[in-house]
């Protein structure tokens, strides 16, 4: 069922019950409020490009290139 | 009620602007200052902007990070080195200790922050950014937020160029949509402590510094370019404004800077001294520009070299340290002396006497980790950069050897601190970087006791 914003999806009751003793001590309001936390960071991590290891070699070079366009290297 | 700091923090931003030249044009930092203590805040050595935000976030020296600038010297090599990233700050960052009370931060353009490391709140890192195709935030999600919001994500500006009008709009867009992205930010996310460096200050001074100041030897009078640097300074009072009127009543706000600056004098080419006092030999002739790393240096007749920038790092070639190396360990203190002596009694182009300020790591610092430089040393009180080219005629540079600058680092930025019902107003002692720290962690509820091995101190007790 939609209603406005947002939707429902299942999860098993245990995992629910686990989530929600997880939460008790948290910031977080709800099992939901964690739950869209937690996939938000997962999804946007498989979204965002094959990425390298952040500070590759690649990115060093952008950075050399940057700093030397800025006199500092 | 709910806790917060906001700290701005403007890069390079000096007293002599902030609190004089500009100040009765910026209302908004007029009515801000009107309602807190401020001063001017000493940075640290060497007061380059890499190391200088970490060590104000972390309490720590240059030293103690093994960051002194923005590479880092590999040891033994000649000319090798490494970028810093904030895998190489080892210390705790002062995000990173409040949360320890649960405190969440929200950390927006400090340097080095690439690859943001996850922290009990939000951050976006600094210029030091490859791209904005990189994973530059914490949660990686909020790239996906930030990116809606403004399209692309500008981290810098290379403003060493002649086109002076494409640098100011480009620095303005920059700007804005950051603002816009803070405002977001500070929609939407609970926070307790929340850093915005913004690097612009820095950049739309190197860049039109001339146009304003009359003591500049290069002073250019210029309609427009002549206001650049107000009217950046306005576009971010006008923020403040808005800052202060959602703001003002309940948070403490903190504005300051990582060093200050003044107008450059010209570069002095190092490496060309070096070479006319015999201390560096090169095989071949070089022509005029020649990167250090790129001349035929011969290293087994060269004692010394520099590398450029604010200020000059000067590396001695040691025995057992170095490749090549030819001054051995039991000359090295008398070496020292003796080549102190020397840059001590480097005069400007007409014969005036130059203040030359040279620093020894070892001395300097109570722990030297990393790759430190021998000497680090400051030309005429900074008012000299360093070139780290050579092959010139004559070492003293009127323009700087890497692309167009008219200022140069200071000693002195700026602190400023408000918070509700403070009990002390007005200018303020000296303060320096160290402090800044002590002081986020004591607003946050820590003690002294709890803070070991730091060199600062709160001023809270200032203002309570």
């Amino acid at each position: 069922m939609t209603t406005g914003k947002y939707t429902t999806v299942s999860i098993p009751k245990s995992l629910y019950n686990r989530i929600k003793k997880l939460v008790e001590e948290t910031g977080f309001k709800s099992v939901s409020d964690y739950v869209t936390y937690v996939l938000r960071e997962v999804v946007a991590m498989h979204e965002s490009e094959k990425y390298e290891e952040p500070f590759g070699e690649k990115d060093l070079e952008e950075i050399k290139k940057r700093l030397k366009a800025l006199g500092y290297i | 009620m709910v806790k917060r700091l906001f700290v701005l923090g403007l890069d390079a931003a000096p007293p002599s602007l902030l609190f004089g030249r500009f100040i009765e044009k910026l209302p908004n930092f007029k009515r801000l200052l009107d309602n807190s203590i401020y001063g001017r805040l000493k940075s640290c050595d060497p007061p380059i902007t890499v190391p200088a935000w970490m060590v104000m976030f972390t309490g720590r020296t240059p030293g103690d990070l093994g960051i002194y600038g923005f590479r880092n010297r590999i040891e033994g090599r000649y000319n090798e080195y490494t970028i810093p990233s904030s895998k190489d700050v080892k210390y705790v960052k002062i995000w990173e200790l409040i949360a320890r009370r649960g405190y969440k931060s929200a950390v927006v353009g400090v340097p080095p922050t690439y690859p943001p490391q996850p922290l009990n709140g939000w951050m976006i890192s600094g210029f030091m950014t490859p791209s904005d195709k990189s994973r530059f935030t914490y949660p990686p999600s909020l790239k996906y937020e930030v990116k809606s919001l403004v399209g692309k994500y500008v981290f810098d500006v290379v403003f060493r160029r002649e086109d002076r009008e494409a640098v100011y709009k480009e620095l303005v867009d920059m700007t804005v949509n950051r603002l816009k992205v803070i405002n977001h930010l500070l929609d939407t996310k609970p926070w307790n402590l929340f850093i915005y460096m913004e690097i612009g200050i820095d950049r739309v001074q190197h860049a039109f510094w001339k146009y304003f100041d009359e003591e500049h030897p290069r002073h250019t009078p210029h309609k427009e370019f002549g206001n650049a640097i107000l009217n950046y300074y306005k576009l971010l009072d006008d923020w403040l404004g808005t800052f202060l009127q959602r703001f003002g009543e309940n948070t403490a706000i903190m504005v300051v800077s990582d060093h200050g600056a003044k107008y450059m004098k010209g570069a002095f080419a190092v490496n060309d001294w070096l070479i006319e006092k015999g201390y560096m030999v090169l095989k071949d002739g070089v022509e005029p520009g020649t990167r250090i790393s790129e001349a035929p240096v011969d290293w087994n007749n060269t004692y010394v070299w520099g590398w450029g920038g604010y200020y000059s790092r000067i590396f001695f070639n040691v025995e057992g340290r170095e490749e090549n190396g030819i001054i051995s360990r039991e000359e090295y203190p008398d070496f020292v002396k003796q080549f102190i002596k020397d840059i001590m009694s480097i005069r400007g182009p007409k014969g005036e006497v130059w203040r030359n300020v040279v620093h020894v790591p070892s001395e300097l610092y109570s722990k030297v980790n990393g790759s430190p430089p021998d000497l680090m040393v400051y030309f005429d009180d900074l008012y000299w950069r360093s070139a780290g080219t050579l092959g010139y005629d004559n070492y003293y540079l009127p323009e700087n050897d890497t692309g167009p600058d008219d200022s140069v680092h200071d000693y002195y930025g700026v602190y400023v601190y408000s918070e509700p019902g403070i009990r002390e107003r007005g200018q303020s002692k000296d303060l320096s970087i160290y402090d800044i720290y002590p002081t986020i962690a004591e607003f946050f509820g820590f003690s002294v006791d709890e803070l070991s091995g730091l060199y600062g101190e709160s001023f809270l007790n200032e203002v309570r």
